[in-house]
């Protein structure tokens, strides 16, 4: 009974993270500061956002590619409608939005009805609308934000980072979902047996494309996000930030076949590559000795895992 | 439609083209699309089809073709290699590193390439005996050889290589080397692949895993060699590569995974697990460097160039789906 | 084969619009000012301090700090250099401890992120080449509310987010340098075109749209056939410069690379195409890397200061702005091996005019 917990990966990410942070707290007395924390978390958030929804497409057995360049396509939106066709921000924002949730939607139905593997369609969307955005843009970035957008990406609610609420509630949010409605379960089945959801009369297509359209709309938030935190938009941004959400997403435990994957194990993956990241940063490794710790962490937590579930079964 | 004659219900010679578009579509489909670019680019500038233009678009991308062979293969598989491009990197760094350092210039060209094997062989261990999905392995390798060719390079460039060494450079009857490899290795691995026992092995595991180990092939085991087998192809890859100038870059060239998992899945790997070749991904290698240089002769802003190599990877695919319809 | 027939039509009409456009340059669109053609100095006029104020720093002066160095990305020789020239001018000084880290890929954001972890770790200095100078503008806000001091150099970021700025030489120097160099080599009515990092590398489009306004100055008859993007890439770069002397064949008298990785890829392309003479190839490159053509005569010169100045500059800037030698409304600064070194436009730091790199002078230069 208890070894069914303590071989759960869940289990084995927290422990790692309680380890990374520990670790962290003792190379560098200015880790454990809430300034730092909360600091952190306001970093987290674009890739977060972006990894909360590529848990539902992992788990239905797709990926999602394309989710850095609707990144960058929805921020370079918000910046020519806002300045150039002078529409108001508040809306400029939803037109964002709007925009990602089109890319998405798009990446949906392409994969629905030309039945084209998720990884290829979202490969060819990934050069798509990192084309667009560069095309629209012509390079130009677009600065100038009037100062109350810049509470959304640089300021603070109640001593938190703004962006940390927004994708608090998400999480949470999403983390319902996927636990206790019959949504998360579809996504759960499709992903298991795609085939028998359909036999099982499960309305497999339209959640699917429900999944990818949220996928852009979410990675268009991030844009948003990211574009207040930066004050500037560029047609470069968020360019293979879909490594680091699917990073996350994979040290988080979901099953790269589908069919498997908490929430709770995407939101230990992002927070122990943040710790990891910062931690070391400020231990004095330099930036490529970082990511060559996150890459074996990878390789090994998921190592550990494989052969902690064989031991279990 | 009118203007696609060869699709139209016709008597015998048209037949056999059916059957042949059906064996290779997807090929069949990049290579109209290859012509159709090259006709349309040289009715504008003729220069296009000048003897140098040509040599360069059929030669600048022979690596990536190389690559996409063993791509292909593992794709075939059902696994993926997002680290392939910085593992180029890391071995056309090492192949430099001896050719300065004055060792033989054979083992400059060999060495890469065994340690090309190697890795990729503990890949394959990790992906076909410890079940770690091959995205997740390669991702995390990925970061692991970025850092590493960082920390131990210091991003230095590597020059003052031996004029011997240059074996991308060489040319024979006018032709540059790099193409003798492109079309040797990609006959031979599509024979291989086509005739060989265990080149079909491939396309069996592909297909259903468990039919496969009923007739006797071991899916671990053959795994694990194609995974060596990709990492020599990449080892061939990182020579042609780091050859073709006189300085090599020592940092991972950027996006190259994508490029390369883009010809072998545009050359028609995996849209229905189990089928494709490496005549397509080849095709396609060649293909990619017709499209870039088009977008120069036809001065298209390069602005829109990713948007048009986006559109043309859909519509290859899209087009390959609509045929499937046709005739199934 | 509809769909395959839509693509070749949507690349001719692509093609066609293209051709109705004007020649795409690559430059931004801020307001230029060319030198005069005949280089007379162009007269100064004096503007007050317009950089940022540190906040509640600590007196340091005199005492030892560390300060960390934060390049638009590591692994290039570019910056390879200048984190050689912030080494040695934290050497002479002897009281700096400066440490190099950058990100991998000249990103905006991991350039974001591993600022703000410095400072959290407290370092007392931070100098920075921008990959966005809006971007970077709220973390460099952070660390001067902090007490840290700021100061950049090759690219810089709004002036309100750093106090100095230490520029490698003005934007229309190098333009008129370079102009100037192709000129003499392809004559006043030659075409020629360019290979750029990426347009959206705010320095090389400023370069750029000097160039054009000088050109339209000083040499009105040349023709500006078309910039290309390769970005930091070695092969790319050199299949462009390949395609683009395809493209025009004889009608290509010169190409410019606009950065340190294009320059030398379209020497070789030129040399491997036995075009030495025919075409001529000048651009910002660092000297190591153009020896080989220069040396067999293949290119004639390149443009470049010495980054490892720049990066000596830097810190030598730095140390004086902690220990308040340099102060607003000084109009120059002692920066150790360098000597004084001319402060213009309120708070740029001027480390002087760019170097020409040819047969006479190439050998003696080591980076």
């Amino acid at each position: 009974m208890l070894s069914r917990y303590v071989f759960r990966h869940e289990t084995i990410l927290a422990l790692l993270l309680v380890l990374a942070l520990a670790l962290s707290a003792n190379l560098s007395d200015r880790f454990f500061t809430v300034d730092n924390l909360l600091n952190q978390g306001r970093m987290l958030t674009e890739v977060g956002i972006i990894a909360i929804a590529m848990t539902f497409v992992i788990i239905t057995g797709g990926i999602d590619l394309s989710v850095g360049s609707v990144l960058g396509l929805s921020a370079i939106t918000l910046g020519v409608v806002w300045k150039t066709l002078g529409v108001p921000l508040p809306l400029a924002m939803v037109v964002a939005v709007l925009v990602g949730a089109l890319c998405g939607a798009v990446n949906g139905l392409i994969i629905v009805k030309s039945r084209m593997p998720p990884m290829i369609a979202t490969l060819g969307t990934l050069a798509l609308y990192r084309g667009l955005a560069e095309g629209i843009s012509q390079a130009r970035s677009v600065r100038g934000y009037p100062d109350w957008f810049y509470v959304l990406g640089q300021g603070e609610v109640l001593g938190v980072p703004t962006q940390l609420w927004i994708f608090g509630a998400l999480a949470i949010v999403a983390a319902v979902i996927l636990g206790y409605q019959t949504f998360g379960r579809v996504t759960y089945a499709i992903g298991a047996n795609e085939t028998a959801a359909r036999f099982s009369g499960l309305a497999v297509d339209r959640s699917k494309i429900l999944i990818y359209t949220a996928s852009g709309a979410m990675a268009a938030l991030a844009a948003v996000t990211f574009v207040s935190r930066v004050s500037t938009t560029r047609s470069d941004m968020g360019m293979g930030i879909e490594m680091d959400a699917i990073s996350a997403v994979v040290l988080g435990g979901t099953s790269i076949f589908g069919g498997r994957g908490t929430m709770i194990g995407t939101l230990l993956g992002i927070l122990l590559i943040q710790t990891m990241k910062n931690g070391l940063t400020l231990a004095g490794v330099k930036g490529d000795g970082t990511i060559i710790v996150i890459g074996s962490i990878l390789i090994l937590t998921i190592l550990i895992s494989n052969i902690a579930n064989r031991v279990r079964d | 439609m009118s203007h696609s004659p060869t699709l139209a219900p016709q008597p015998s010679p048209a037949a056999a083209f059916l059957r042949f578009v059906r064996a290779y579509g997807q090929e069949t489909a990049v290579l109209v699309a290859l012509l159709v670019i090259v006709v349309a680019v040289s009715l504008i500038n003729p220069n296009y089809l000048g003897p140098t233009n040509i040599n360069n678009i059929v030669a600048g991308n022979a690596y990536v073709a190389v690559a996409a062979i063993g791509m292909t293969m593992i794709i075939l598989l059902g696994h993926i290699d997002v680290a392939v491009g910085a593992l180029i990197g890391v071995l056309a760094s090492i192949a430099g590193t001896l050719a300065v350092n004055g060792y033989p210039i054979w083992i400059a060209w060999l060495v890469p390439i065994l340690v090309g094997v190697c890795v990729e062989a503990i890949i394959g261990v990790l992906v076909a005996y410890a079940r770690i999905p091959a995205i997740v392995v390669t991702l995390g390798i990925v970061s692991i050889l970025k850092g590493g060719l960082i920390t131990v390079t210091q991003g230095v460039w590597i020059s003052n290589l031996p004029p011997d060494f240059l074996i991308a450079q060489f040319r024979l009857f006018g032709i540059p080397s790099p193409v003798y490899f492109m079309v040797g290795l990609t006959i031979a691995a599509g024979l291989w692949m086509r005739y060989a026992p265990f080149g079909r092995a491939i396309y069996a595991v592909g297909g259903n895993v468990e039919a496969a180990r009923t007739v006797g092939i071991r899916p671990e085991r053959l795994t694990v060699g194609v995974f060596a087998l990709h990492g020599m192809f990449a080892g061939i890859a990182a020579v042609l590569f780091g050859t073709q100038l006189q300085v090599i870059q020592s940092t991972v060239p950027n996006n190259l995974e994508l490029t390369i998992i883009t010809a072998s899945v545009i050359g028609g790997v995996s849209i229905v697990g189990g089928r494709g070749t490496v005549f397509g991904s080849t095709l396609a290698a060649i293909f990619f460097s017709a499209v870039s240089s088009a977008l120069v002769f036809l001065n298209i802003s390069a602005y829109w160039l990713r948007a048009v190599l986006g559109l043309l990877i859909l519509a290859t695919v899209l087009a390959d789906a609509m045929r499937r319809r046709q005739f199934h | 084969m509809k769909t395959l027939l839509s693509i070749a039509a949507g690349l001719a009409l692509m093609a066609g619009t293209a051709h109705a456009e004007d020649v795409w340059t690559g430059g931004d669109s801020q307001p230029t000012s060319p030198l005069a053609c005949d280089g007379a100095a162009p007269a100064v006029t004096a503007v007050p301090y317009n950089g940022a104020a540190v906040k509640g720093a600590a007196d340091l002066k005199g005492k030892p700090i560390s300060i960390v160095d934060v390049p638009k990305l590591i692994g290039i020789g570019y910056f390879n250099a200048t984190a050689k020239g912030v080494a040695e001018g934290a050497k002479d000084l002897g009281s700096v401890t400066a440490k190099t880290d950058g990100p991998t890929k000249a990103n905006i954001d991991d350039q974001i992120t591993l600022i703000d972890n410095y400072i959290t770790s407290g370092v007392n200095g931070i100098v920075f080449a921008a990959n966005d100078p809006e971007a970077i503008a709220p973390v460099l806000k952070k660390a001067l509310s902090k007490g840290i001091h700021v100061v950049g150099y090759d690219s810089d970021a709004t002036p309100d987010a750093r106090e100095w700025f230490v520029n490698q030489a003005s934007f229309n120097g190098v333009a008129k340098a370079l102009m100037d160099n192709l000129a003499s080599q392809i004559g006043e009515d030659g075409s020629f075109a360019i290979v750029t990092s990426t347009f959206t590398t705010p320095v090389q489009a400023r370069w750029i749209a000097e160039m054009t306004a000088y050109t339209a100055k000083c040499h009105p008859k040349m023709q500006w056939l078309e910039t290309v993007e390769a970005q930091e890439d070695n092969i790319l770069s050199f299949n462009q410069a390949n395609t683009l002397m395809n493209k025009y064949g004889d009608k290509l008298k010169g190409i410019i690379g606009m950065t340190s990785v294009a320059t030398p890829a379209a020497a070789e392309a030129v040399k491997q195409t036995n075009q030495c003479g025919k075409i001529a190839v000048t651009g910002l490159a660092l000297p190591n890397s153009m020896k080989p053509y220069v040396n067999s005569g293949c290119v004639n010169g390149v443009v470049l200061w010495s980054p490892a100045d720049l990066g000596y500059a830097a810190v030598q800037v730095m140390r004086a702005a902690i220990d308040g030698t340099l102060k607003p409304g000084d109009t120059s600064v002692k920066a150790g091996k360098l000597g004084e070194l001319k402060i213009v436009n309120g708070s740029v730091v001027l480390l002087g005019d760019p170097v020409t790199f040819t047969k006479a002078n190439i050998n003696n230069f080591d980076f």
